[in-house]
């Protein structure tokens, strides 16, 4: 019996030892593109900051798992994760059908919708009232998404180009008539350029960031999962919505 | 769409989905290659010149020197100097605001500046920055080509009673013009690929029709060959074009 009994304890300490080692083992990298303020963006001593950092690392830290945060371009951050440069994404990525048929998506970490910006004089109220007007969106984006789907993808009154500040730019600029982009990364672009303001038309439907793992990596999903959980449930991710958003948490669905 | 795959891998349906927007970007390839080779060479001779410019007697020495020689070093040295990809956000995102802008742009302002802009302005961006890019190197072409000119034929042409002007028309340029096609046409090519960083600035061009598939299906194999391709084919017609100018032009060379 004593004997069995040290048995087991060896083989339990055994299991916990070699899972420790794994985990620790393994520094997870971690691909965000930091061109996305207030999500991930590059502070002036060149560290990757924002809200998406922040939960990732408390994330991390919940689900013991050690992590590498490497600045990834936006336009290869999915080829990245397919060639294995990076384990997981935390980019403002919106969960959506056509991406879950190719990757897998955590729990939702924020809730986003679509906002348009367009400047101040303009009287358009929605996404209809840009029909036959020149919009700039972020390649591959969700915007791009609502826009190419009212319009038309090959339309070539649609622009496309690689970040949110650049769509804003040129929207500042005069180059095209409005932007379409994710709420949190477009009311703070507009806040800096007092001739735009946003529009907000509330038949966009609401949407999830999700974190984003390589299809079928169930694995490391399901602890990621478990410490998305555990943030939520103690109040650091209120806290983290707090710092970033100076509002109060919307309630997120488990799935 | 119902997925086609040749070879049992290549999607060939998406490539078909997005037709029209390779049609147009090829399209705008061409024309943005086209009218930059023909302001790039107008641009490197006078630049190629004002590099060789030089007189006798003061003060048009010290004019020739500083007004004409010292510009034109600088800038062929800036533009040389400088990545060609960094040119384009410079000119698209700094500059060109500064003088065609809707409210205060120091060239063109108002509803024009807005309707310049919307329709043309990455366009515009595009050919300034690939004519002056271009212009760079073009200039030191025919600088290279008209100094490997012997002196003796200009001294000759010179004492016969002709002017600058009639001896770089009559004597040197033609005779430096056909030693100059084999780096013109490099040039040209250089220039045709070159035109691909232009999309950074949402010009939908044929990098752009790829960036927006790629982005779109999150596969890169399907529009990055297919625009290689089409890459290619450009190439070889524009090498064609040169090997002809040359068997022409070369025409006097062998008796």
């Amino acid at each position: 019996m004593t004997l069995l009994r040290q048995l087991l304890a060896a083989a339990a300490i055994f299991a916990c030892a070699s899972g420790a080692v794994l985990a620790q083992d393994k520094e997870l990298v971690v691909g965000s593109s930091a061109t996305y303020r207030p999500f991930a963006f590059e502070n002036p001593n060149k560290e990757i900051v924002g809200y998406d950092i922040d939960i990732i690392r408390a994330v991390a830290q919940k689900a013991g798992l050690k992590i590498k945060i490497v600045n990834t371009p936006w336009t290869g951050i999915f080829a990245a994760l397919n060639n294995g440069d990076v384990d997981l994404i935390i980019s403002g990525v919106t969960i959506n059908d056509k991406r879950r048929q190719s990757y897998d998506f955590s729990a939702p970490y924020f809730e986003a919708r679509q906002l348009i910006a367009v400047p101040t004089g303009s009287t358009a109220k929605g996404l209809k009232d840009l029909a036959g007007k020149k919009i700039a969106v972020v390649n591959a984006s969700t915007g791009d998404d609502t826009a190419s789907r009212e319009f038309g993808k090959t339309n070539p009154d649609i622009r496309r180009f690689e970040n949110t500040p650049t769509i804003i730019s040129e929207l500042a600029n005069g180059g095209v008539d409005a932007a379409i982009g994710d709420n949190g990364v477009i009311a703070f672009r507009v806040q800096e350029h007092k001739n735009l303001k946003t529009v907000d038309d509330p038949s966009f439907p609401k949407e999830y960031f999700g974190i984003v793992v390589k299809q079928g990596n169930k694995a490391l999903l399901d602890r990621i999962n478990a410490g998305l959980a555990a943030v939520k449930a103690d109040g650091s991710y209120a806290q983290i919505h707090r710092k970033w958003f100076l509002t109060d948490a919307p309630a997120l669905p488990a799935k | 769409m119902e997925a086609v795959l040749w070879f049992g891998w290549f999607r060939a349906d998406i490539i078909a989905e997005y037709a029209a927007l390779f049609w147009r970007g090829l399209q705008m390839t061409i024309g943005l290659t086209v009218i930059c080779i023909l302001q790039g060479t107008l641009l490197g001779l006078a630049l190629g010149l004002a590099r060789l410019a030089d007189a006798r007697h003061s003060p048009a020495r010290e004019l020739c020197r500083f007004g004409l020689r010292w510009p034109a070093t600088v800038y062929v040295s800036f533009f040389r100097g400088t990545p060609l990809f960094v040119q384009i956000l410079l000119i698209h995102f700094a500059a060109m605001p500064l003088f065609v802008h809707p409210t205060d742009g120091l060239l063109v302002s108002g509803e024009a500046a807005r309707e310049l802009k919307q329709n043309y302005g990455a366009f515009l961006t595009g050919v300034v920055a690939l004519t002056l890019n271009s212009g760079a190197y073009i200039s030191e072409v025919f600088r290279a080509g008209i100094q490997s000119i012997d002196r003796g034929q200009i001294e000759a042409a010179r004492s016969l009673g002709m002017s600058y002007g009639r001896t770089m028309y009559h004597v040197v340029l033609p005779q430096a013009f056909r030693r100059m096609l084999p780096p013109l046409g490099n040039n040209a090519i250089a220039l045709l690929k070159d035109s691909s960083l232009v999309s950074a600035i949402g010009l939908a061009e044929l990098a752009y029709a790829a960036r927006t598939v790629a982005g779109a299906y999150g596969r890169y194999w399907e529009p990055y060959l297919t625009i290689s391709l089409m890459y290619w084919v450009l190439t070889l017609g524009l090498a064609y074009v040169v090997r002809h100018l040359e068997a022409r032009y070369g025409r006097g060379d062998t008796r």
